[in-house]
């Protein structure tokens, strides 16, 4: 099945290889004030020996990330909805998805969407102490690698609601969308909690050693401003 | 192979997060040419026939083809050049290149440039520059930087081999201290002091099982490695001179999170591997470079290895995707230190990523020049003591290793 691969002619009578989407929606989520300001030299400094200066070269772009064929995905996350693909030869099923079929027998057959379940199994996990700049201040960060429905592989993304040293390899996840006005149709938009009824299970000593190394890392982020 | 390849130098610049002294790319890569030039007088800028340069990320250096300023100012002008770019492995995939240039014939005497400058930012928005080569559509904005990708590959592998955090802790202790005579070392450079596996599992959380003292260093450095023919090398350097008897290169999903039910795997190592826990691209190019070395049983027949800690756990699983280890005797390999200096295998003698420091371009040839010295009996001159030789060494290997194991490269150099 081929979609919008037409040659078309546009209206210099130019070969086009697609149409040109026609964009309906259109929202910015970027805070308040905030705007591109390119590359600007912002600052420098020089040693006091004078052999040395440093400079501070300041860029902010604004990217455009294409998603045409994935783009149901992140539609559906808008939805709150988990789009997976499979593949109609070997039936295959993937979250992330994939576009085409990885099982080199299949010939990079086209994919197939399938809505998948609200549900998840933590694959593995490990606890977060740092991370990078625009991460620091959700600190401590359980990270799950979770397999959702009958995925063949595991995604990665948030556990919320649990303490940090209760979660468990091979756990029941559910998958919780932030509310509708505060998807932005990234993988943000949803995380996971532990399923309706489940409950950690005793302390034990290697529970109590990531509790002791995770203690620090909620005082440390009080003080980051 | 139809033409030996060889090293016959090659030196880095001091790595460190800050001033190295060598500040310039342009400048620190022509000290490293100098230092060569110095161990090997009869080699001359005008034997090259190519330049290969290995460098990961204009992120960290703010120009495009920064290759162009290095080349234009070693006085290179007309000398064919071009740029490997393969993440974590792009200095072992620009070793390989070059490996091939000489193979081929086509090319005699071939120079690789590596560098990056990574403290050109702060820590936590270097990390988030990195982590731009995780998948940026689903991975990169859930917390998501290496170390926590590896973290979560190592708490499972970890627990499906019975190693402990004790046990990775000592593998992070001999790379630290391994650093400590090792002058152009970032370790050496700034905390410079022996360490103990109860420093690092008192170090701060990264992301568990990972501490601070697990994971390597974010660094500026530079490093230049001569890959040549053998006539050239029998010529310039006919009593150090290392050849590269084997090499493979392979590759793994980008997502970590892909790999556990990956048909191509499945059919070349059964289902189930590498899981989301091994380096299948590590096992697959070690057995590539084996089988070229003529290396059956690679626990008897090498002789010590420098090979890309960015965290003591993924170390430790390397000696496994190496074939040093299984299940059964991983957790025992390391408690038995048999990667120290005193061990049947010594690793990272040089420091490695977690002592000698982790300029991503630079990195893979870092690890090829400290193998090349070990190899040709150079470690002496070059670090402050002997503590750190591997006495008579006459076999080593290098690894290289980008993203979540997503690329992975191994070399065998074998002294002449
Ligand atoms: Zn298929």
């Amino acid at each position: 099945m081929m979609e919008q691969v037409v040659l078309m002619k546009n209206k210099n009578n130019k070969k086009k290889f697609a149409y040109e989407p026609k964009f309906t929606e259109r929202k910015d989520y970027r805070p308040e004030g905030v705007k591109e300001t390119g590359l600007v030299f912002v600052g420098h400094e020089i040693s006091e020996d004078r052999t040395v200066m440093n400079q501070f070269l300041h860029y902010d772009q604004l990217y455009t990330i294409r998603h045409g064929w994935n783009s149901k995905f992140f539609i559906g996350l808008l939805e709150g909805k988990i789009m997976g693909t499979r593949c109609p030869k070997c039936g295959d099923t993937w979250v992330p998805v994939r576009t085409h079929c990885w099982n080199l027998n299949c010939k990079l057959e086209r994919t197939e969407w399938v809505e998948m379940p609200l549900t998840a199994k933590v694959h593995t996990w490990t606890v977060a102490g740092w991370s990078g700049r625009s991460s620091l201040k959700r600190l401590p960060i359980v990270l799950v690698y979770a397999i959702i429905g009958d995925s063949k592989v595991a995604i990665a993304n948030e556990l919320h609601g649990i303490n940090p040293w209760d979660v468990e390899f091979g756990m029941p996840l559910k998958v919780v969308f932030k509310p509708k006005e505060q998807r932005v149709g990234a993988v943000t938009d949803f995380h996971f909690e532990p399923a309706d009824g489940w409950k950690p299970s005793p302390m034990t000593e290697e529970k109590e050693r990531i509790k002791k190394l995770v203690e620090p890392v909620y005082e440390w982020v009080k003080t980051l401003k | 192979m139809t033409r030996k390849v060889c090293v016959v130098g090659g030196a880095t610049t001091p790595f460190d997060y800050g001033p190295t002294g060598f500040e310039t790319i342009e400048g620190g890569a022509a000290e490293c040419v100098k230092e060569t030039q110095r161990d090997i007088p009869d080699f001359s800028l005008r034997d090259l026939d190519l330049m290969i340069y290995s460098h990961f990320s204009v992120h960290f250096g703010h120009q495009l083809a920064p290759e162009w300023i290095i080349h234009d100012h070693l006085g290179l002008v007309g000398l064919p050049h071009y740029r490997v770019e393969n993440g974590g492995n792009t200095g072992g995939s620009a070793l390989y290149a070059a490996a091939l240039a000489v193979m081929s014939g086509h090319h005699d005497v071939v120079g690789i440039i590596g560098w990056e400058t990574m403290d050109s930012v702060s820590q936590s928005q270097g990390s988030e520059f990195i982590a731009m080569a995780s998948d940026t559509r689903y991975e990169l904005m859930v917390g998501g930087i290496y170390p926590i990708y590896y973290a979560a590959m190592a708490n499972k592998w970890m627990k499906d081999n019975k190693v402990t955090e004790e046990d990775v802790a000592t593998i992070a202790v001999k790379n630290k201290n391994n650093a400590m005579d090792n002058p152009k070392a970032q370790w050496y450079r700034n905390e410079h002091r022996y360490i103990t596996v109860d420093d690092v599992l008192n170090s701060k959380l990264i992301s568990y099982p990972i501490k601070k003292y697990d994971c390597c260093l974010m660094s500026r450095g530079v490093a230049f490695v001569l890959v040549c023919c053998e006539e050239y090398a029998k010529k310039v350097n006919p009593d150090g001179y290392v050849t590269i008897d084997g090499m493979g290169l392979s590759s793994c999903t980008i997502r970590a999170g892909d790999r556990l039910n990956n048909p191509t795997w499945a059919e070349r190592y059964g289902p189930g591997y590498p899981e989301m826990t091994e380096f299948g691209a590590c096992r697959c190019s070690a057995e590539q470079a084996y089988k070229m070395a003529g290396i059956e049983n690679p626990l008897k027949e090498i002789d010590f290895g420098e090979i890309h800690d960015a965290f003591s756990t993924s170390e430790a699983q390397i000696y496994k995707a190496l074939g040093l280890a299984n299940t059964d005797n991983i957790a025992q390999f390391i408690r038995d230190e048999q990667t120290h200096l005193h061990g049947s295998i010594p690793m990272n003698p040089g420091g490695g990523l977690i002592g000698y420091g982790h300029p991503v371009g630079a990195t893979g040839l870092m690890s090829t020049i400290e193998c090349f010295y070990q190899l040709s009996g150079l470690i002496p001159k070059k670090h402050l003591s002997r503590k750190t030789e591997v006495p008579d060494a006459m076999c080593g290997i290098v690894n290289s290793h980008a993203g979540t194991g997503t690329s992975i490269s191994n070399f065998i150099l074998r002294r002449h």
